[in-house]
């Protein structure tokens, strides 16, 4: 007579009975376990593709600023350029110097 | 023999394992076996080559870090043309942004017949678009067009050392220091394979696998100050103008180093409009006369002739020769530059008096050809000197051997007739003298600043030493006491200067030009501890004939040149630095 006959007629035997009741919270176990693994493992995919979009939107934000710092190096480059200096000191009435000398001073600070 | 429910259990278990198995099989199948092939599959459907928007080039500053070429953010605008349904309203609202004619823009928002069934099909519509364009063109709200953040090259300074910094176009052809350094200068594009959105754009998850962020150039710090630059600029100007000249070239170099302080020219151009030029077919000036185009030196190079002679031994302070204003020589007649005769005299009349006929006898009878050009070559002539700029030209120096060399070029080279070099050459040999003999190589990049923080300064690099330093300084004392007896016009109160003066011809098809020169000056100070040197350079100046010298025209020139720039560099004079 097989088990599986034995189990419809005559129940299971009180051994056989504890065995498979061992493997069975084996199995409920390591399902357990397995799918805490896979929630873990999902919990970190979802983390990483939140974490990775943070990260390009900082990459873009620095770009941006990147951008903008360059545009105002340039504006403050130009406001100060040579000849819009020589324009804005001609309006504040400055003129070119017509000769540049050294002033020598002797050993006391005096001019000589 | 079973028969019953547990046959019928133990056939469909076996159908169930053969189902397994099978299952197992195919998994193996394709999950190891086939696996390469449908992971490829697989990434050919997601996976596109990207490209992240482009870095920014390297800056370009001066010695003191003030700006010269710097980087303007814009955008490219280009249009899912697929996407659009009526290309002519499209392009009436993108036309004012796009500052393109409407009909351009609905040529360029049209399918292609080819195109009909491409599933994607991407048109460009305009580049260099400025960010208030670039925003006024988002707000419209349409999903196929696509705006990429680029950069233009952009010059706060105008034409200030134009054709110094020069500029490089999309297919990387350029001028100047810019496209020399263009490899330094052109941040690293970023171009690389991954999983990427339905507009071909990288997906996010592509920043934490692989990614690499663009790399920016390498910004380069010159030795050229930006002061100093447009003082020389302003000068030659106002040169230009008052001798009439139709162009002219001021070369400012420490000649201790080589360092290049200033470079100016004219005629100049706009680096940063330079496509307009192109259009115009003006790229003739483009070329940096300073470095592209040689011409006769004339007399300033008796310097080199006469330094030769001494370093060679064959001639000294005693010297001399009877000069009776002309010399026969390779079946030729040299004539002083005013036909006249001098009687005896020495080398320090030969430089003052700017003696054609006292330089073609040094360099016949005292030198020879062979030592005369070995000397030549030596203080770098008929080859490039090496500078960081594109384009520069070598001169042109035939020497015994060339099919067109023949013995009266001795003679005539002798005092910078029938050779051509090009500004900075002569500058730079004449540099050589006032550095003890040491000929330096002439650079423009004092320092490069990686992205990464490294700071790389650039050494002074000596090219040779065509003449002793003992000859170097007697030349020194000829040179001044030159300018001290004849060129009054170049001397500076306060500093004694060593230099030369040159009045050239101007080739032209079978012989000289009557009417035009090159007028020339170059000069050194303050002896005896050189620190600066001035060359100038003015062609063809409309002004009486006798005013048609370099001691008259580029003399003052350089006096009023070096004069300010003694102070502006805090070069004390000759009495302070050879004490009370």
């Amino acid at each position: 007579m097989s088990v599986l006959w034995q189990k419809r007629t005559h129940g299971v035997p009180r051994r056989r009975r504890q065995w498979e009741r061992t493997v069975a919270i084996a199995i409920v176990a390591l399902t357990l376990v397995v799918t805490l693994l896979i929630l873990a493992y999902l919990t970190l995919v979802a983390s990483n593709v939140r974490l990775a979009r943070q990260i390009w939107k900082v990459g873009e934000a620095v770009m941006t600023q990147e951008r903008v710092n360059e545009a105002l190096r340039v504006e403050i480059a130009r406001q100060s350029a040579i000849p819009r200096l020589q324009e804005r000191s001609l309006a504040l009435g400055f003129v070119p110097a017509e000769e540049v000398d050294f002033v020598r001073l002797d050993e006391e600070g005096g001019e000589r | 023999m079973m028969r019953g429910p547990e046959a019928r259990v133990r056939f469909i278990t076996f159908l169930l394992i053969v189902v397994l198995m099978l299952l197992v099989m195919q998994l193996v199948r394709i999950q190891l076996l086939e696996h390469p092939a449908y992971a490829q599959e697989a990434r050919a459907l997601v996976e596109r080559y990207y490209a992240l928007p482009s870095p920014p080039w390297g800056l370009v500053t001066d010695r003191n870090g003030d700006l010269l070429v710097g980087n303007q953010p814009v955008f490219d605008v280009g249009a899912e043309v697929e996407m659009i349904g009526d290309p002519v309203a499209a392009a009436e609202r993108l036309a004012p942004h796009l500052h393109r004619p409407v009909g351009e823009i609905v040529a360029a928002l049209t399918l292609r017949p080819e195109e009909q069934n491409r599933t994607f099909v991407w048109h460009p519509l305009a580049q260099g678009i400025s960010q208030a364009d670039a925003e006024a063109l988002s707000a419209l709200h349409l999903p196929w067009l696509t705006l990429t953040p680029s950069w233009r090259r952009v010059y706060p300074e105008g034409h200030l050392a134009a054709h110094l910094l020069g500029f490089v176009n999309a297919e990387g052809d350029g001028y100047g220091l810019l496209a020399y350094e263009q490899r330094l200068l052109r941040g690293e594009r970023v171009v690389q394979m991954g999983e990427v959105t339905g507009s071909s754009a990288p997906m996010p998850e592509e920043a934490v696998s692989g990614f690499t962020m663009p790399y920016p150039g390498t910004t380069l710090r010159l030795t050229i100050d930006r002061t100093i630059q447009a003082f020389v600029e302003g000068e030659l100007d106002k040169a230009l103008h008052d001798y009439s000249a139709e162009s002219g070239t001021i070369i400012v170099m420490d000649p201790r180093t080589g360092a290049i302080l200033a470079m100016a020219s004219r005629p100049v151009y706009e680096p940063e409009h330079y496509a307009s030029y192109a259009k115009e077919d003006e790229t003739s000036l483009f070329l940096d006369p300073a470095i592209s185009l040689a011409y006769e030196p004339g007399s300033v190079f008796k310097l080199v002739t006469v330094a030769a002679a001494l370093d060679a031994g064959v001639a000294d302070l005693d010297w001399s020769y009877e000069d009776r204003g002309y010399l026969d020589y390779g079946g030729i007649r040299v004539y002083n530059w005013d036909r006249r005769a001098y009687g005896q005299q020495d080398l320090e009349g030969l430089l003052a008096h700017s003696l054609n006929v006292g330089a073609a006898t040094l360099a016949t009878q005292a030198l020879g050809a062979e030592r005369f050009y070995d000397y030549v070559r030596a203080f770098g002539f008929g080859q490039t000197t090496g500078i960081e700029l594109m384009e520069e030209a070598p001169g042109i120096l035939r020497v015994p051997g060339d099919w067109q060399w023949k013995d009266s070029d001795l003679a005539t080279n002798a005092f910078g007739q029938g050779i051509a070099v090009t500004p900075l050459q002569m500058a730079t040999a004449v540099a050589a003298i006032a550095n003890d003999g040491r000929l330096m190589t002439p650079y423009v990049v004092a320092e490069r600043r990686y992205p990464d923080g490294r700071v790389v300064p650039i050494l002074p690099r000596e090219a040779g030493r065509p003449i002793s330093a003992r000859t170097a300084r007697t030349m020194w004392t000829l040179m001044a006491r030159a300018v001290e007896r004849e060129v009054p016009q170049a001397q500076v109160p306060g500093y004694r200067i060593a230099g030369k003066t040159g009045t050239a011809q101007i080739p032209v098809e079978g012989g000289y030009d009557p009417e035009a020169i090159v007028a020339s000056f170059v000069g050194f100070g303050p002896i005896p501890d050189p620190q600066l040197l001035v060359f100038v350079k003015l062609d063809r100046p409309h002004v009486p004939p006798e005013m048609r010298w370099g001691s008259t025209t580029a003399a003052p020139v350089f006096r009023r040149v070096a004069s300010r720039l003694f102070t502006l560099l805090h070069i004390p004079p000759s009495e302070a630095a050879e004490g009370p």
